[in-house]
């Protein structure tokens, strides 16, 4: 029996390791066989002889293929590189990888996925040595490390990557979308991307910005298909500042889709084509709308009616406009000092306190459906706001259903624009991705149902309200060695939202919710012999999470003002902001500084006090040209009020240079200074009056920063009476 | 969606599952404690009562190895609100963790998982080092848990000190080693002085052994000051130095001299193959058209240096036996062993007497006269040159033949001798030598500073230089060179930058550019103020909190000398006062002249063994703080 048993595990391990030496021969000759035509290349042209790598030949593949629901799916990729220099022999000469992988794609087949990678090195003579991977790797953890032998400056290292993952899925299953530029890091010789699929594979691709098409090559199966895409001489690109690469570089983007049956196709979250031997490259409006035949009211609505019970609103947009904030907090803000408490160790399962009230929503359509549903019920009618990303190109290159953002708007007056919550999320706000994008508004004409779609676009917060504004008053210590500051700093609109998940910690919003809505806090809902225990260790994260709080503040004031010691920082909450887009998040720090931004003059002082607007984008010589357009977050504007009380016996000079002003029509930078009794007032306000500029008009967008940034090096004289 | 809102529905649980046992809660008695232990330790937010080491031998009969167990029983308590810490053990394949348990106050287990993890190394490949660990959260001040680990060593060996600091500061820290009558060990005591380590010994007549005991009160825990000395320098520790072991009559020897353990690695230097055919030619290729013997020994030392990337496998042995220098030559890469041994089999190659180095780099305090495997780190090779020795570090990159990094100079050398073996010690160098001279020619226009400026590196700040710019993408030197000379500054504008030939290790590196700073003048009423430095070497060495003393790279001096040529009809009103500090580590001095109608600025910096000690502190501060106001005073010219 024992040896029956060894026997078998001998044959299945041979078996396992026959079936890996396939797959590595199957790589190897896929890549470096008979057929490889790039083998002999070596030489790279004179116009990148001067670049760190050159890729001689970059090689994506894709091969779908399947057995009933059985997938195998291959995906690898090969560069074959010249390294012109230390820094890319350096880069190139270690490799991690994890030779076999959880496969993370429908149900597994019980085998784990498997990596398999091909080294060699091609001397500058043409000599070349294939790499025994399985001799030089050692594996730690599951992490397979390589160092590659004998790489020197001039030498080709020529590598793939060759990734085979089965598994199976009896529904609709959709591969990641990919979507990359065709440029890189290094610049490229030859490129080539090709795809091998059969039936029921159904493939979006397209592509962009001047890349070449997707080519059928013929075959002489008829259920087996292939397509390349090829392309030569890519110039490398580097990373601009305010760039969206795929709107404007050549770019391709594709997904795959795996549906066995009309049934499941239907189903699938894509959009797919009609036949799988048809490339999808376009998605009409009317596709859009079938997509979003799921969303319709559905959900229990009890809490809402008992929340909206006996209450009277102003208007329609008030009620939907109130649901939505209870929902936050009845649905998220209400769990979260449970979650703390799971996070923290102090309960492993803190959720039996709400009993079978602990409802939350898995996704975004739950709660899409969940609001809809109490719009419904309380006959407000809405539509759906659809659109895609900015930094995704424009809503006619739709190609990938993921790519899409839903918001709900109310058919009021004024409407209101919902989406789903985070803990800070209000009405009305826009992801700033979204805002100018070209959408589709979904709407229902015949009883609940999306059956209408038009296009519109996405409303643009502006400037004025996505505004930080700081009231900064400053006075010298007593030893003229440094300031004490105090700053009242507040955030709106889409520059609100960061700094609270950066200046609040759930104490500060929980609270605030379980008084509006007269709900109890996680340790009331305890047991009251419990109570003081819990408390105790909540109050001791809070205590702990305030003291990192204080050292993350610290460590930011000091970056912002470029300070390099600072005493005595407070710093207290004055408004959170979290029910509209408009309200502030406001707060309150002071500290002393000292050793910087004063220099001493004889009997006077120099004080630096264009440092006191934070550091400025400093625009490099190398940057003063630019070929992209520019892309930005969001419009906004920064106001500064810093008010200097001028010590006694002392004036000031030079407060014609703080006087500045740059007005165009991508942004501004205005700078105002007045003394009044002993305070020195100035005033400083810059504005980004756009998302988005054109590179004609760099230049202009150059002008007010530049002005902003030599505010920054203006300096007053305080000057000994 | 925010990312709490994952799971969709909970169960229907009224009953709170609890992880806290009962009775674990401090009582007011310990949070007292844990406030008085905070007053001594503010900066720790966790600390043990008592920590401590029970060190016990064995002898392995199948190996005929002596093993070691060592227990290690810690009692933690919080000083802070809360403190999240982790409790660990390493071992390697040299050891392993027999046992490692946490528990409670009440003496319950915890039951916490221990995770188990390579270490994963920036400056190693790969190596056998791993880690057993537990995250402890300590939801209370005053809350306590008990961690016991229980750690063997196979090979005594590899068990080498005992330290009495450790993460957490200890109210006491007791290390007990008990030796059997067949084991003959030295427990060396180090950096004892200054530290009351109550010490006893006695004889445990059960077992025949002697336990020694040793007991720290109050000990801080280790210091987290970056660029600090090793901590065989500052800290009290045990150096365990075991001699030899008796089996069956007959006693064996394991380091009882040096000559032991020089007998040990050249055992393992002994079983290498040696066999250079595959680098004969290159040898050949780098020596022929060489005039000179000692030309022939930097072609070998610079194509080692240029060529073999150090990439290290530390895995058992082989974090002591060097690879084949055949294959570290093929591979074109290697850990310091391996480069050492092909340097050495190159130069043997090429005719000449070379040898292997073993050395304990500058972060380790002992010499070759306590024999243990903690006295080095490292391996270079030395060459035979007229009966002098002369060393080489493949490791070393842009470092010139006769030129030794600082992190060996001074330290003791064990060479390979045939059967015996040479200690030397590699020469110490000046700071002087690695000198870097900036001298500006400036002059004022309308406001900007511009002007020539010319900057020469030798020695070390010569090829810690190089070696930077020539790891950079080649794209992206030109733009990296003006970085480096204008800070990213862009009120600096730097031009027409000529350089010396930056892949000559030999020659001192120089820079020479044109230079225009903007908004370095401030004028007000016909006053300028000028901001004459823009480089304010030093300002950020303030040492207020520093516990250790800092260690620079290597010797450093500077000499920084600025003309600055007044414009005409300005005279200068005034000038910073000159000042200047000195001591046996450093001569630091910043001078202000008026020469005609030019300022001249100079700052001398000069510290001479690449230092600060604690007891320079005083002076050294008082240097730094005059020197930030130096820097904070501006040169005023005043309209004549």
């Amino acid at each position: 029996m024992k040896l029956r048993l060894s026997l078998l595990l001998t044959l299945f391990f041979s078996t396992i390791i026959i079936a890996q030496s396939k797959d590595e021969q199957e790589a190897r000759d896929f890549f470096w066989g008979e057929n490889d035509t790039y083998k002999t290349v070596v030489n790279v042209p004179e116009k990148w002889q001067n670049e760190s790598a050159v890729i001689i030949y970059k090689n994506e593949n894709y091969d779908f293929h399947k057995f009933g629901k059985k997938v195998n799916y291959k995906s690898s990729i090969r560069k074959r590189i010249k390294l012109l220099d230390k820094a890319a022999v350096e880069e190139f000469s270690e490799f991690s990888y994890q030779k076999r992988f959880r496969v993370s794609k429908g149900v597994s087949l019980g085998t784990r996925g498997n990596n398999i990678i091909g080294v060699k090195v091609i001397k500058p003579d043409g000599s070349e040595s294939i790499i025994d991977i399985n001799k030089e790797a050692v594996e730690v953890d599951g992490e397979t490390k390589v160092a590659i032998p004998n790489l020197e400056v001039g030498d080709i290292i020529d590598y793939y990557s060759y990734s085979i993952e089965p598994f199976k899925s009896t529904y609709a299953f959709g591969f990641n979308p990919v979507e990359r530029t065709l440029s890189e890091e290094y610049p490229i010789m030859d490129y080539k991307l090709f795809f091998e699929t059969e039936n029921d594979f159904f493939i979006n691709f397209k592509s962009f910005n001047g890349a070449p098409e997707l080519k059928k090559i013929e075959t002489d199966k008829k259920n087996l298909r292939r397509y390349e895409l090829t392309e030569s001489d890519i110039e490398k690109h580097k990373n601009e500042r305010w760039f969206f690469p795929l709107v404007e570089l050549p770019c391709y983007k594709f997904q795959v889709f795996f549906a066995r049956s009309g049934k499941f196709e239907k189903r699938a979250d894509a959009f797919l084509s009609d036949k799988e031997e048809i490339i999808k490259t376009s998605v009409s409006k009317e596709e859009v709308l079938n997509q979003y035949d799921d969303i319709y009211p559905y959900g229990d609505l009890k809490y809402e009616e008992r929340f909206l019970k006996n209450k009277e609103f102003a208007s329609d947009s008030e009620k939907a406009i109130a649901i939505y904030y209870f929902m936050r907090h009845h649905y998220l803000t209400r769990f979260i000092e449970a979650y703390i408490i799971k996070d923290a160790g102090i309960l492993d399962y803190p959720f039996g306190v709400y009993g079978n009230d602990a409802t939350m929503f898995n996704s975004d359509n739950t709660f899409l459906k969940h609001y809809i549903a109490i719009l419904k019920d309380n006959k407000i009618k809405c539509d759906l706001l659809v659109g895609k990303k900015r930094y995704d190109g424009s809503l006619d290159d739709l190609l990938i259903y993921k790519n899409l953002n839903t918001l709900i708007k109310t058919q009021t007056n004024p409407p209101v624009y919902v989406k789903p919550f985070g803990p800070h999320t209000t009405v009305n706000t826009f992801d700033p991705t979204l805002e100018g994008a070209e959408a589709y508004l979904l709407s229902p004409v015949k009883r609940w149902d999306y059956d209408q779609i038009e296009r519109t676009a996405v409303p643009v917060s502006n400037y004025q309200v996505n505004k930080t504004n700081k009231n900064i008053a400053i006075s010298l210590t007593d030893d003229f060695n440094g300031f004490s500051v105090k700053s009242v700093v507040s955030y709106t609109g889409h520059e609100k939202e960061d700094q609270q998940f950066d200046r609040l910690i759930f104490k500060d919003y929980v609270d605030e919710d379980y008084q509006k809505y007269e709900t109890e806090s996680f340790i009331k809902l305890l047991r009251k012999s419990k109570q003081e225990k819990y408390r105790n260790e909540l109050n001791a994260v809070i205590e702990k999470l305030r003291e990192k709080q204080k050292e993350t503040f610290v460590n930011s004031a000091k970056t912002e003002y470029n300070l390099t010691n600072i005493e005595d920082y407070t710093y207290s909450i004055n408004e959170t902001g979290r029910y509209t887009f408009e309200d502030p998040l406001s707060y309150t720090e002071a500290f002393i500084s000292t050793g910087d931004l004063i220099k001493k003059a004889g009997p006077n002082y120099i004080i630096e006090i264009g440092k006191f607007i934070g550091g400025q984008i400093d625009i490099l010589d190398e940057n003063k040209e630019r070929d992209e357009n520019i892309y930005m977050g969001y419009p906004r504007s920064y106001q500064y009020s810093i008010n200097l009380t001028v010590p006694e016996g002392y004036t000031i000079a030079g407060l014609d240079k703080l006087n500045k002003s740059i007005d165009n029509k991508t942004g501004s930078f205005v700078s105002s200074a007045s003394l009044d009794g002993n305070t020195l007032t100035i005033k400083t306000s810059k504005e980004y009056k756009h998302n988005y500029v054109s590179k004609s008009d760099w230049q202009l967008m150059i002008n007010f920063l530049d002005e902003a940034h030599q505010f920054t090096n203006e300096k007053i004289l305080l000057k000994k009476s | 969606m925010f990312k709490y809102s994952l799971t969709f529905l909970f169960s229907f649980l009224l009953v709170l599952q609890l992880n806290a046992q009962k009775n674990t809660e401090p009582t007011q008695n310990e949070i007292a404690q844990a406030n008085t232990i905070k007053e001594s330790f503010q900066e720790d937010n966790v600390a043990v009562e008592k920590e401590s080491y029970h060190i016990t031998f064995d002898f392995n009969k199948s190996d005929q190895k002596v093993t070691v167990f060592e227990k290690i029983n810690k009692n933690l308590i919080n000083l802070d609100s809360r403190a999240d810490i982790q409790a660990y053990c390493f071992y390697d394949g040299e050891s392993e963790i027999e046992s490692f348990t946490v528990k409670y106050k009440t003496n319950r287990d915890a039951d916490y998982p221990v995770n188990d993890e390579a270490i994963k190394s920036r400056d190693l490949f790969h190596n056998d080092a791993r880690v057993k660990y537990v995250n402890l959260d300590f939801p209370l001040k005053g809350y306590k848990y008990a961690t016991e680990t229980v750690k063997k060593y196979k090979d005594i060996k590899y068990f080498t000190s005992l330290y009495f600091n450790d993460d957490f500061p200890a109210l006491e820290k007791q290390i007990i080693v008990e030796i059997p009558d067949w084991l003959d060990l030295e427990l060396k005591e180090m950096n004892f002085d200054g530290y009351d380590i109550k010490k006893t010994v006695e004889p445990n007549t059960k077992n025949n052994s002697k336990i020694y005991s040793y007991t720290l009160e109050n000990v801080a825990g280790m210091y987290k000051d970056e660029s600090a000395p090793g901590p065989s320098y500052i800290y009290p520790h045990i150096l365990v130095l075991a001699k030899s072991y008796s089996y069956g009559g007959e006693q064996y020897k394991i380091f009882e001299s040096t000559q032991d353990l020089y007998n040990w690695y050249k055992s393992l230097v002994n079983s290498l193959e040696n066999n250079n055919t595959v680098i004969k030619a290159k040898v050949e290729e780098l020596t022929k058209d060489a005039k000179t013997d000692e030309e022939k020994i930097k072609n070998i030392y610079y194509w080692v240096q240029d060529n073999i990337r150090y990439i290290a496998f530390e895995d058992g042995i082989a974090g002591f036996k060097p690879d084949e220098a055949s294959n570290v030559f093929k591979k074109r890469y290697g850990d310091c062993k391996g480069m050492a041994n092909l340097t050495k089999q190159m130069l043997l190659e090429a005719g000449f007497d070379a040898r292997l180095t073993w050395i304990g780099t500058k972060r380790i305090a002992y010499d070759y006269s306590t024999p243990n495997l903690s006295v080095d780190n490292h391996m270079i090779c030395t060459l035979m040159k007229d009966n002098k020795p002369v060393y080489l570090d493949g490791t070393e990159k842009f470092n010139a033949y006769g030129e030794f990094a600082d992190r060996i100079q001074g330290k003791q050398v064990l060479i390979e001798n045939g059967d015996s073996y040479i200690l030397n010690t590699v020469p110490v160098s000046d700071a002087s030598e690695n000198i870097e001279t900036y001298d500006y020619k400036l002059k004022i226009v309308d406001d900007v500073i511009f002007g020539s400026v010319s900057k020469k590196f030798e020695g070390e700040s010569r090829s810690s230089l190089l070696q930077y710019l020539n790891q950079l993408k080649t794209d992206k030197k030109e733009d990296f060179l003006v970085w480096y000379l204008n800070k990213g500054n862009s009120n600096i504008g730097v031009v027409d930058v000529i350089t010396s030939d930056l892949s000559n290790r030999e020659i001192p590196v120089n820079l020479d550019y044109f230079i225009t700073i903007k908004n370095a003048i401030s004028s007000f009423d016909g006053t300028a103020y000028i901001d004459l430095d823009f480089e304010k070497e030093l300002s950020g060495y303030y040492f207020d909190e520093r516990k250790t003393d800092y260690i620079l790279d290597y010797k450093k001096h500077l000499i920084s000398t600025t003309t600055l040529d007044l414009p005409e009809g300005y005279t200068v009103s005034e000038l910073p006062k000159n000042i200047n500090a000195s001591s046996e580590n450093f001569d630091l001095s910043v001078t202000f002249t008026k020469q005609g109608n030019s300022i001249i600025y100079k700052k001398d910096f000069k510290i001479k063994n690449a230092i600060v000690k604690t007891s320079d502190f005083e002076t050294w501060n008082v240097f730094i703080k005059n020197l930030k106001a130096l820097y904070n005073e501006q040169i005023i010219l005043t309209k004549s």
